[in-house]
């Protein structure tokens, strides 16, 4: 999660849904329409590394810390966090295709978190991981010593090609984290079996 | 819109990344860094767009003319970030290479490479990296004779030995070496049953492969 994180940066390119609270000319660039201005009211995706801050920071007249201001734009629910997903994540978490609702959601679900003092999605995404933890868990536990399923630390998509490996469908709902998650785990499992085969 | 080049330099540092966890996967651990091509042309895009910001030069005093500086500003440190971050990914790749001892051979254009593949590598480095590579691999060289660490090969196999003696072969003429097992004339396709102590470092700059 540091600032050169790969997956960070790429997780703050999610792009939210936003409206923006007063009339700014000269950024119409991020409707599409560059030399334009960008009307109060109108609703545009921004990518979060921009609305996260527009969304804290208000007009002010130059003194104070800015609380007291309306801020730029207002950050509207994205559909990642929709009441829908949000149901079917209580519903049955494993069957869930989370890469599909967001290949970056717990990044963003962490963030989330944050901007928003959330509890309630903190505590449902919690769940949601201790539920796939064990799922991730027992698909990852599948080892076999055979130097052409090495391949599967390529990520489930390789192990799917290679037909070599037999994958479940699980394996391809998995989010970015996740797979590094599986792939620690794959590893571990793999190093120990070795060792206890010495 | 801005951010969006940025991006693009992102996704590709991201699928490198894929390339070498998987290469490291199958080779199981043993340093085999490649390095892709350094994305000259999307780099000084980037710079261009950085450029194009500060000169866009929006703002005033009005809210307006505030929340625009804010997005311009926000803009350039996004940017900042995708170029750190690409640069970061590529400086660890040849960290690694420089720590696996292959810097070398990447360094001297695949000259005295044993690897086909070390060869290209060169041409995959922006000038700036090269430099790089070559005084940060001058460092190292610098640290592991330092007196401190004379006991000690930094830059030896994490795994432990199962045999003592190995079989070798050599891979190209290394001249005459001594141990105290004896001299052995290292000719080409020639077979020895040495020290692995005495021969790792020839192991490493690719004399001899261990079979």
């Amino acid at each position: 999660m540091g600032y050169f994180d790969v997956d960070d940066v790429l997780a703050d390119a999610v792009e939210v849904p936003c409206k923006f609270q007063l009339e700014v000319a000269q950024v119409g660039f991020l409707a599409g329409q560059p030399g334009e201005s960008v009307a109060r009211n109108s609703k545009l995706e921004l990518p979060l590394w921009l609305a996260r801050i527009l969304a804290i920071v208000g007009a002010g007249d130059g003194e104070g810390d800015g609380d007291g201001d309306t801020p730029f734009v207002e950050l509207l629910p994205p559909d990642t966090f929709a009441a829908r997903v949000m149901n079917a994540v209580k519903a049955d978490p494993v069957a869930l295709d989370l890469h599909a609702v967001s290949p970056y959601f717990y990044a963003l679900a962490v963030k989330w978190v944050n901007l928003f003092s959330d509890a309630e999605l903190g505590e449902t995404v919690a769940r949601l991981l201790l539920a796939r933890a064990q799922e991730i868990n027992s698909n990852a536990a599948n080892v076999t010593l055979v130097e052409r399923t090495l391949d599967d630390l390529a990520g489930p998509l390789a192990s799917r090609q290679n037909g070599v490996h037999h994958s479940s469908p699980f394996m391809l709902t998995m989010d970015e984290w996740e797979k590094t998650v599986y792939k620690e785990a794959h590893e571990a499992y793999r190093d120990s079996k070795k060792w206890l085969l010495q | 819109m801005y951010g969006d080049l940025g991006n693009k330099l992102i996704i590709e540092a991201k699928r490198t990344q894929q390339l070498q966890s998987r290469r490291n996967g199958i080779r199981d651990g043993t340093a085999n860094v490649s390095i892709p091509q350094y994305n000259d042309a999307l780099v000084r895009g980037i710079i261009a767009e950085v450029e194009q910001i500060r000169e866009s030069g929006a703002g005033g005093d009005a809210a307006a003319g505030q929340c625009a500086h804010f997005v311009n500003l926000l803009c350039l440190e996004r940017n900042k970030r995708c170029l750190l971050s690409y640069h970061k990914m590529r400086s660890e790749i040849m960290d690694g290479m420089a720590w696996a001892g292959t810097a070398g051979d990447v360094l001297s254009g695949g000259g005295g490479a044993t690897d086909s593949t070390l060869s290209d590598q060169l041409g995959n480095l922006s000038h700036s990296e090269q430099s790089y590579l070559q005084q940060y691999t001058d460092l190292l060289t610098q640290m592991k004779s330092a007196p401190a660490f004379a006991d000690i090969d930094l830059a030896g196999s994490l795994t432990p030995p199962s045999d003592i003696f190995i079989d070798v072969r050599v891979l190209k003429d290394a001249g005459e070496i001594q141990t105290e097992y004896g001299t052995f004339n290292l000719v080409k396709d020639s077979q020895f049953y040495v020290r692995q102590s005495d021969v790792e470092s020839l192991i490493q700059q690719g004399y001899l492969q261990k079979i």
